[in-house]
């Protein structure tokens, strides 16, 4: 066990280095950098003052050199300068990760509470009328455009509830505040919820019908202990999948729904940055998200080995 | 025939998600037949007309014809559908396949691959590639079937661990038969199976990951009709007061991922039938 | 006697009752913002998205008078300067400058200020400025010294009545000599009614009132803050709501006017120009506009009522370089203007005439010229763009969009890789010395069009001397009217749109003929 561990996080490593070069080289292929944004904003071109910045940032420097000054840096924990804001990267991350975090956790919450006891509702009322609504309903979900979701949900509040559940720096009320966190997060995990009701559905059934649930059964428990003991502990283990396979695809969803609710997070602050071809910025940022993202894989892949023992022998 | 009866009747959503997406293939390609008006012509004194017997669902600010537009937007969308889903398919599944098949130091540099790809935001690698190679509709192809290969390609590859380990595959390398043929004519198959399940399921996010694009200013660029650019920020703003440029193209999205979606549960059940019923 | 004086009494009680009464201090005034400033050093940038929030920070040397809704050459008042006096035959202008006035970190305001700023401007010492994209407008400024703290002497080379206007655009405030440029950037020290707080990268602005400002009283709020909001759906429901105040400036098209006020019935909007010009970047080096004849075919295809009914419902103006009437003070009168080819009503015979030039060349509707449209990836720059495209199919010319991304547009100007670009710009003074000097100078660097034109170039220097506004604005119509037929830089159309405000907002005093000024907010107040 701990020598696959040590092993994920060597080859984690590998993955991270690459994906930093990979990262730092695609950059560099899209055409313009900061000087051409910042000039193009100015509509002045005088080519002395564009050389000027651009050797002041170091943007004539072959790009080994470059990219070595950018990891040696992040080895001793300095990030670099945006070349917008001109302010420390770290000044302008730090603030803006948990605002995300927190749409994100909210999000994955909305998603497993809603999605789970959906799940096994429509499992063990399999073939009901109300498992064909809930599947109907789980796919009508993942079927929507994220950011059309969030305007017309932006829409039905202004107009039922006349309020605007936008971000807002000190909320009036606490149920200002609520609705500011909630109705976005429940934005955001619309889509996580269906596809958890969908997984925990089928790999409910799918163990509702395993052998050992035949034997409990037989052995007198109750069709409620048999179900809920045994079957969802089972159930679980979609769930873990998920979360590791959407945090992915959570962040595209974040992205749009930071836009159309106004949330100051690190989502909508990468697009932009991406926009003014801030280089150590964008860097640093998908970096973040590639260092989360690996290691919530391999987080859901140790879960799995705890709750699978089929999966830790194998391994 | 009495078998697509059977199957019709087990899994009437699959069909109806069938029927979606058949009305949709079938505007697609009969758009210029079907559509009243031309949808890039411009007529300033239509902006914003509301529905009505002319303007069936109404027009946008140009003053194009929404539903042409929309009956246009098809095709686009069916274009980039079909085109990433086949070239993020198709390359993935190729990869999977050597990969799992081949193993060792190819494997493992593949896989690393796969996981850099898939640590790097799919709108982010989306955008980035989309403002290197320029907006067109086939730079956007190319931007949404990119992430897809290492999804696939890890699924396939799964698949394919399993499948090697076959007692026929097996019986096929003791005889002898050389590795592209029992990859080819033994491996490969079984894996169609779960490849067309993945597909289908791509199928729907393709859609959505073009309509994001757009929302985002990128994808498909004009005078292109596409559904995602229709609802992108300039139709937006006027979502009080012409509600129906938003509305439109944000159901028929809705609706044909929802058809797809369907078909491809509908197709699973079928083909992998330790899951569902 | 006591009655009359009890009479005063009442009445002077009466008047400071009134008066108290009227502006009320205090509150904070809550902006919407439409995209991230590249930076807050407003002599750094030619952006609106910079000078809106960050010119409540500073002060010129003289403004427009703000009374007035005009920016008017003759309606110039003191701001830092006392006063001013032109001598040497109109060639030294001496400011008398202000006493007592102090920056916000408490140094104080001196004439050396007033030199480092326009040395800087004028480029005539190094700076740490990362652009300086005015430089243009102080072509004429040979040579600036300072004659005690409180006198400044500008020696130009010619006579320039305009350059009181360049003096007061929102674009020429003065900087203090102890800042680096850099810290202008990211944390600005200025002099005016209110003093930079933060400013959080795409997402918020911040100002808080100068208790030590030195105009007595003012200013009347608080605090300013702008959120930024690039949604622009968003920020409409977020104004209709009433969660904010006041929009960005010409943030509305005429159309979201109308549909902000249809939601929310007590804001009051004003519509008007907003210093922005569509015009058609002419690449004149490159086929196939390298042909004088096609330069004259497209021109003529150009239907600009079309471009403003579609893109506005009619609302935006047809003009010339400068800013049309009654709004601009230099634009043609609309007898004038029908004088000017393309101008003309009958856009019918306007395309007859182009299709016969083409097919003279040999192009016909079974032989379309092919081309390519570049434009900017954005919205407004693309629908005009569409409309173009449209146009030219009238004259055989079968055209193909290229929207650009932004950096690459610019690029792709610089180095004229492009044959034809749908360009949209601002111009932020109403002014011939600014538009002409800025885009038509042979070698300018904005002069994307390579046009060169030298004896248009003398008439430039000639107009700009002129004191006689009459006379002179004779000689603009017709160099305005030589630009269009030369297809030097097809002007589309001036755009219009309009900004919103709840009516608790007293004293916005919007200019009619630009957008670039009249921030300070020192005469707004907030009705509680």
């Amino acid at each position: 066990m701990l020598d696959y561990i040590l092993r994920r996080l060597a080859l984690m490593v590998l993955t991270l280095f690459g994906a930093s070069v990979a990262i730092f080289l695609l950059l560099r292929i899209v055409p313009g950098n900061i000087a051409d944004i910042l000039f193009d904003s100015a509509g002045m071109i005088d080519p002395a003052e564009k050389q000027q910045i651009i050797k002041d940032l170091g943007l004539d420097l072959p790009l080994v050199e470059q990219y070595a000054r950018w990891i040696g840096g992040l080895a001793h924990g300095d990030l670099g300068y945006s070349y917008v804001s001109e302010k420390p990267v770290l000044d302008e991350i730090l603030p803006r990760i948990p605002i995300t975090a927190r749409l994100a956790g909210l999000a994955l919450l909305f998603a497993v509470c809603t999605g789970v006891p959906f799940g096994v509702i429509s499992a063990v009322r399999q073939n009901s009328w109300l498992d064909y609504i809930l599947r109907v309903f789980s796919l009508l979900f993942l079927s929507m455009p994220s950011f059309w979701l969030g305007l017309l949900v932006l829409m039905a509040f202004v107009n039922w509830f006349g309020i605007l559940p936008i971000y807002d720096k000190a909320p009036p009320t606490w149920g200002a505040f609520a609705l500011m966190l909630g109705v976005p997060a429940a934005t955001v995990g619309l889509r996580s919820s269906a596809l958890i009701m969908r997984l925990t559905r089928s790999s409910m059934l799918e163990v509702l019908r395993q052998d050992y649930v035949r034997t409990a059964r037989s052995k007198g428990l109750s069709e409620g202990a048999v179900t809920f003991v045994h079957a969802l502990r089972n159930a679980v283990l979609p769930v873990i999948t998920t979360i590791g396979i959407e945090t992915a695809f959570l962040f595209g969803g974040l992205i749009v729904t930071e836009t159309v609710f106004n949330i100051p997070g690190v989502a909508r602050f990468l697009v932009e940055a991406i926009r003014w071809r801030d280089y150590p910025m964008v860097q640093n940022l998908v970096m973040f998200i590639a260092v989360i993202v690996v290691m919530v894989n391999l987080i859901v892949d140790i879960a799995y080995m705890f709750v699978d023992p089929r999966i830790r022998l194998r391994a | 025939m009495s078998d697509a009866w059977y199957y019709a009747r087990r899994y009437p959503l699959g069909v109806a998600g069938a029927i979606i997406l058949i009305v949709f293939v079938l505007t697609a390609l009969l758009a210029n037949v079907v559509a009243p008006f031309d949808p890039l012509t411009t007529n300033a004194r239509a902006s914003l007309a509301p529905p009505s017997g002319t303007y069936w669902i109404g027009a946008d600010m140009m003053g194009r014809d929404m539903l042409s537009r929309m009956i246009h937007g098809a095709r686009i969308s069916l274009a980039v559908a079909l085109g990433a889903t086949c070239i993020g398919s198709g390359l993935g599944a190729m990869l999977g396949l050597a990969s799992g098949y081949l193993g060792g130091w190819f494997d493992l540099i593949v896989q690393r691959i796969a996981e850099i790809m898939q640590s790097l935001p799919l709108l982010v690698m989306a955008l980035v590639i989309t403002a290197s190679l320029g907006p067109s509709l086939t730079n956007t192809i190319i931007a949404i079937a990119i992430p897809l290969i290492p999804n696939v390609a890890r699924v396939i590859r799964a698949n394919v661990l399993s499948l090697r380990e076959l007692n026929y595959v097996e019986a096929a390398r003791a005889v002898g038969m050389g590795q592209a043929r029992i990859a080819l004519r033994h491996v490969f198959p079984n894996t169609l199976a779960p490849l067309i399940v993945l597909a289908t399921a791509q199928l729907g996010s393709t859609i959505l990951t073009e309509a994001s694009l757009s929302f985002l200013g990128l994808g498909v660029p004009e005078p292109y009709p596409s559904w995602g650019r229709m609802l992108s920020e300039s139709a937006a703003e006027y979502i009080r007061s012409a509600p129906w440029l938003v509305i439109f193209p944000g159901l028929a999205i809705s609706l044909v991922v929802f058809g797809a979606n369907l078909f491809g549960d509908a197709l699973r059940d079928i083909l992998d039938p330790r899951q569902g019923d | 006697m006591m009655r009359s004086r009890l009479w005063l009494a009442v009445a002077c009680l009466l008047a400071t009752m009134g008066s108290a009464v009227a502006q009320k201090q205090g509150g904070t005034l809550r902006v919407t913002h439409r995209d991230n400033p590249p930076s807050a050093s407003v002599l750094e940038e030619a952006t609106i998205s910079t000078l809106m929030p960050f010119m409540a920070v500073f002060n010129n040397l003289v403004v427009f008078d703000p009374a007035t809704r005009e920016n008017r050459l003759d309606r110039v008042v003191p701001d830092l300067a006392t006063s001013w006096a032109l001598t040497d035959d109109d060639r030294t202008l001496t400011f008398q400058l202000r006493d007592g006035v102090k920056w916000h970190d408490g140094k104080p305001f001196t004439s050396a200020d007033v030199k480092c700023t326009f040395d800087m401007l004028s480029g005539k010492v190094a700076s740490k400025m990362r652009k300086n994209p005015h430089k243009t407008w102080w072509f004429n400024v040979k040579d600036i010294a300072t004659d005690g703290d409180n006198k400044v002497v500008f020696h130009l080379t010619d006579p320039q009545p305009s350059i009181m206007a360049l003096f007061a655009a929102g674009f020429s405030p003065i900087y203090p000599c102890h800042v680096p440029a850099a810290e202008m950037r990211t944390h600005p020290i200025g002099t005016g009614p209110f003093k930079f707080v933060e400013f959080k990268q795409n997402e918020s602005i911040k100002l808080v009132r100068n208790p030590d400002y030195w105009k007595p009283g003012r200013p009347y709020l608080d605090a300013i803050e702008y959120t930024i909001i690039p949604n622009r759906a968003t920020m409409l429901l977020a104004m209709a709501t009433g969660k904010f105040d006041l929009t960005f400036t010409s943030d509305l098209t005429p159309e979201l006017m109308k549909s902000l006020q249809e939601q929310a019935p007590e804001t009051q909007c004003v519509l008007q120009p907003t210093g922005t010009q569509g015009n058609l970047l002419v690449n004149r080096e490159r086929p196939p506009f390298d042909n004088e004849q096609i330069r004259r075919a497209m021109v003529l295809s150009i239907d600009r009522k079309a471009f403003s009914d579609i893109l506005s419902r009619g609302i935006f103006d047809v003009g010339g370089v400068d800013l049309p009437p009654p709004e601009g003070r230099w634009g043609w009168s609309k007898e004038f203007m029908e004088t000017v080819p393309g101008y003309g009503a009958d856009v019918e015979k306007s395309r007859d005439e182009g299709r016969r030039i083409m097919k003279s060349l040999g192009y016909g509707p079974d032989n379309m010229l092919p081309l390519k449209v570049s434009t900017r990836n954005i919205p407004d720059y693309r629908d005009a763009a569409v409309i173009l495209i449209d146009h030219l199919k009238s004259v055989y010319i079968q055209a193909e969009l290229e929207p650009l991304d932004s950096s690459v547009w610019y690029a792709r100007l610089a180095r004229k890789d492009f044959s034809v670009g749908m360009n949209i710009q601002g111009i932020s003074i109403d002014d011939p010395d600014a538009t002409f000097f800025e885009n038509y100078l042979c070698g300018s660097e904005r002069n994307y069009t390579s046009y060169c034109n030298a004896d248009l170039e003398k008439k430039f220097h000639e107009q700009s001397q002129m004191k006689d506004l009459d006379a002179r604005r004779k000689l603009v119509w017709d160099i305005d009217k030589t630009l269009q037929m030369d297809a030097a830089r097809p002007v589309v159309f001036h755009a219009k749109a309009a900004t919103c405000w709840w009516p608790r907002v007293h004293g916005i005093n919007i200019a009619m003929n630009t957008i670039y000024n009249h921030w300070r907010f020192e005469d707004v107040w907030l009705d509680q």
